[in-house]
């Protein structure tokens, strides 16, 4: 930007400002309006989701009526760094994963898969090289993706991070992660590293329509048949291997209590596939007794772990997350 | 709440308004600007609100102690308290995290088991900012800059949203005058106002941000998965995206503060054009270098005394300004660094060395600020290590793109082109009608929300500090 010269530029009368900036918010209510309502049901609870709620409403009305969202979309759509990969109400995956949702009364035959071959000592010794490794999620995995990549590089792993922040299974307008997570299975990855959670707790569609709210056993089964989803995804049918962070208990005693759901339904979506699907327990280690905790013994002295959110890890604790990965993956694969 | 987001979308229209249409009612109106700007600071945490109130009664009630005074020890020693306890609130808030662990550590060493609590204090958005101009206040006034506003003004200019959260530091002296008396309606620099908005859109979310999606992310977190040419790359971008991101923060801000009367200080003036360190820190964060100068260099004693005497002032005044970026290592190294680089430059002017021309030194200059700034964005000093080591090992390049290669050397080209085209490209757009001007920002609003990410816009980076 070149010097601005207040003494020589162009004064105007404050109504002037008034008008253009009255005119801008409301070219970009005729433009944008669905975005701002669309914006409001995706911010947590409270007074300013409330607030934008109540623009949004007549917002959206009005731009749903003009044809001028469409004419912009259309426009700038060659800008959009990212692939189409939000998703409307009640949709999660856009059909491209085939999940058994309520299957029939029949009891479910049981396979190999379901068993944890390593908890039972009967794994095979690994012989299989570590080639390529995914660590995905929302805000959780930074910086445990940066830190295991870096670990894992001298291994000769290569390492993709794909975090998606502010994103999350029970938040699928913006970003449908059973979208996503079929576009990510097409790398192919050997192992895929999924830290997902700080961000759930909202209502959902589930595939027939019908909205579960948070935080009862429809959600938590909601989100398990969406975590499995994904979890099948990532398989690919045996020849994938997925590490699923729980959620370290959060300082906020709200967001813990949809933490505790967001877990034990990883745990019932992991059932299936146990062979191939490993939920890493974070709880018993940071969080033990799922009371949330600053800092932690490590080695001799009290460490902090966390960020100052009370949600996030901080590097000490990402190392800590990094460490239990590490130790999967060696049941899995040969690592040097 | 961040500048370019729809909360904030919402909350500047009303806020515009009703400041105008307060204004002739002079003490309601500042009654209203300070409700609207706690009501910004309240979006990040209200709970942070009573230290933003504390810290304004603290300066204030000093400031007015020392007004009061006659009798200099008295005044120097209201001001020195103060001034501690500024400096002892930032130091808990965003240095404790980082020195109790090591603090604990040493305890332990020597035989002393008094272990500090270990807790990670959330560090309040905008406090380096807020805590510094409080100190602006209350220093004038002891300087006789300024005589001590009433608590109402002090309040409004502590508060004032537009500066609140990432600066620039506007001083006491600048701003408390503007509120003597109402802003007159009839000399809005509109024209102005509306340039900076739409640069500073373009060049945060537009430039910063894909930049820092596109290459500089990616390579400072895993360098080792990168070579030569990637990782040099990111470093030329990661000075694009830094410039891009401050300078457009700051120009919003300064163009927000005009469309309700108000002036700021300019902070950035081009600074890769500079042809020495000493010219960069006069571009760059123009408001922090005066105050380290101002308030840090010269109390220590500046240039007066011995050579040795100068450099030990401008290493420590670089190693403060390093540390006042953040709690770790890095920023004080970096600081350092830029310390080094001007002590280097004043020994060669003493040793009367024959400068070379001005695109050489150009060149040089930017590649010192470059090298720092790899220690600013890096996470430790290992991944830094690993960063420059990455520099010599040749590999093909993954992430040059078109797109990336444009964006690093358009920002870097309009530093370096003359100043007359563009001045005259910005004058033609002030001039706008105020139709134009709104269609204009309607229209880069849309066209720079079309390259965010389903992520959203990622925070300013000084909003960290």
């Amino acid at each position: 930007m070149t010097t601005i010269d207040l003494a020589t530029t162009p004064r105007r009368h404050a109504r002037d400002a008034i008008v253009a900036i009255g005119l801008a918010a409301v070219l970009l209510v005729a433009a944008a309006g669905g975005s701002i309502r669309k914006q409001g049901d995706e911010m947590r609870p409270g007074l300013l989701r409330d607030v934008v709620r109540a623009v949004g409403a007549p917002a959206g009305w009005v731009a749903d009526r003009l044809p001028i969202h469409e004419v912009v979309h259309d426009t700038t759509a060659f800008l959009s760094p990212d692939a189409n990969l939000s998703g409307g109400k009640g949709a999660f995956g856009g059909g491209a994963i085939s999940v058994a949702r309520g299957a029939g009364a029949a009891i479910p035959a049981i396979s190999a898969d379901d068993f944890d071959l390593s908890a039972i000592g009967a794994a095979p010794k690994p012989t299989r090289k570590l080639r390529t490794l995914l660590v995905t999620g929302d805000s959780l995995p930074m910086p445990l993706d940066s830190i295991l990549a870096r670990r894992l590089s001298s291994k000769g792993v290569k390492t993709t991070r794909d975090p998606h922040v502010g994103t999350g299974l029970s938040k699928s307008e913006l970003l449908d992660w059973g979208k996503l997570s079929v576009r990510q299975a097409k790398t192919q990855p050997d192992a895929v590293v999924v830290f997902i959670g700080a961000n759930e707790g909202f209502d959902m569609h589930t595939a027939v329509g019908k909205r579960v709210v948070c935080c009862g056993i429809d959600w938590a089964v909601e989100y398990a048949t969406r975590a499995r989803a994904m979890m099948s995804v990532y398989r690919r049918g045996g020849a994938g291997r997925v590490y699923w962070l729980t959620v370290p208990t959060p300082r906020d005693s709200a967001r813990a209590e949809v933490e505790r759901l967001v877990n034990q339904s990883l745990t019932v979506a992991a059932a299936p596939y146990r062979a191939q699907v490993h939920v890493l327990d974070t709880v018993p280690i940071l969080t033990p007794g799922d009371h949330f905790r600053t800092a932690m013994t490590i080695g001799d002295r009290q460490r902090i772990v966390r960020e100052p959110d009370g949600i996030h890890l901080n590097d000490t604790g990402s190392g800590i997350a990094a460490d239990l990965v590490v130790e999967a993956l060696r049941k899995d694969f040969v690592l040097p | 709440m961040v500048f370019p987001s729809i909360e904030f979308a919402i909350f500047f229209p009303i806020v515009l308004v009703l400041s105008w249409a307060l204004m002739p009612r002079h003490a309601q109106w500042k009654a209203f600007a300070i409700v609207a700007s706690y009501a910004f600071y309240a979006a990040a945490n209200w709970k942070f609100c009573f230290l933003l109130g504390a810290v304004t009664l603290l300066n204030h009630g000093g400031a007015v102690l020392v007004h009061r005074s006659d009798d200099d020890r008295r005044r120097k020693h209201i001001v020195a308290a103060t001034v501690t306890l500024d400096l002892l609130l930032l130091g808990v808030f965003k240095y404790y995290g980082f020195f109790v662990e090591d603090v604990n550590g040493l305890l332990d060493h020597v035989g002393l088991s008094l272990p500090l609590p270990v807790a990670q204090i959330a560090l309040p958005v905008g406090i380096s900012f807020f805590t510094f101009q409080a100190i602006t206040y209350i220093v004038d006034v002891y300087r006789r800059l300024v005589e001590p506003a009433s608590l109402v003004d002090a309040a409004v200019y502590l508060s004032f949203f537009p500066h609140l959260v990432a600066g620039p530091i506007v001083r006491a002296s600048e701003f408390i005058p503007q509120l003597a008396k109402p802003r007159n309606p009839s000399r809005v620099a509109l024209g102005a106002a509306m340039t900076l908005i739409v640069a500073g859109l373009v060049k945060k979310v537009g430039i910063a941000d894909t930049l820092a999606r596109e290459i500089v992310d990616p390579v400072f977190a895993v360098p080792e998965q990168y070579g030569t040419w990637d990782v040099l790359l990111a470093g030329y971008a990661y000075a694009a995206q830094i410039y891009c991101d401050f300078s457009g923060y700051t120009d919003m801000a300064i163009g927000l503060a005009l469309l309700m009367g108000f002036r700021f200080p300019q902070n950035f003036d081009r600074p890769y054009r500079a042809a020495s360190f000493r010219e960069f820190w006069r571009r760059w964060h123009m408001t922090l270098s005066r105050f380290l100068r101002d308030y840090l260099y010269i109390p220590l004693g500046g240039n007066r005394g011995s050579r040795w005497f100068m450099v030990r002032n401008l290493m420590l005044t670089m190693l403060l300004g390093g540390l006042w970026h953040g709690a770790a290592i890095t920023f004080v190294i970096w600081g350092g660094l830029h310390g080094l680089y001007l002590v280097a430059e004043r020994a060669l002017e003493w040793l009367g060395t024959r400068r070379p021309n001005v695109w050489v030194r150009r060149l040089i200059v930017f590649h010192g600020v470059v090298l720092a700034w790899v220690l600013f964005r890096s996470s430790s000093l290992d991944v830094a290590g690993t960063f420059i080591g990455r520099l010599a090992h040749p590999a093909a390049a993954q992430l040059w793109s078109p797109l990336v290669l444009a964006l690093v050397i358009g920002v870097l080209a309009v530093q370096l082109a003359p100043e007359r085209p563009l001045a005259r490209l910005r004058i033609r757009f002030e001039s706008l009608q105020p139709a134009m001007l709104g269609a204009a920002l309607a229209v880069t609003v849309l066209v720079v929300a079309a390259t965010v990410s389903s992520q959203g816009v990622p925070p300013f980076i000084y909003f960290r500090f």
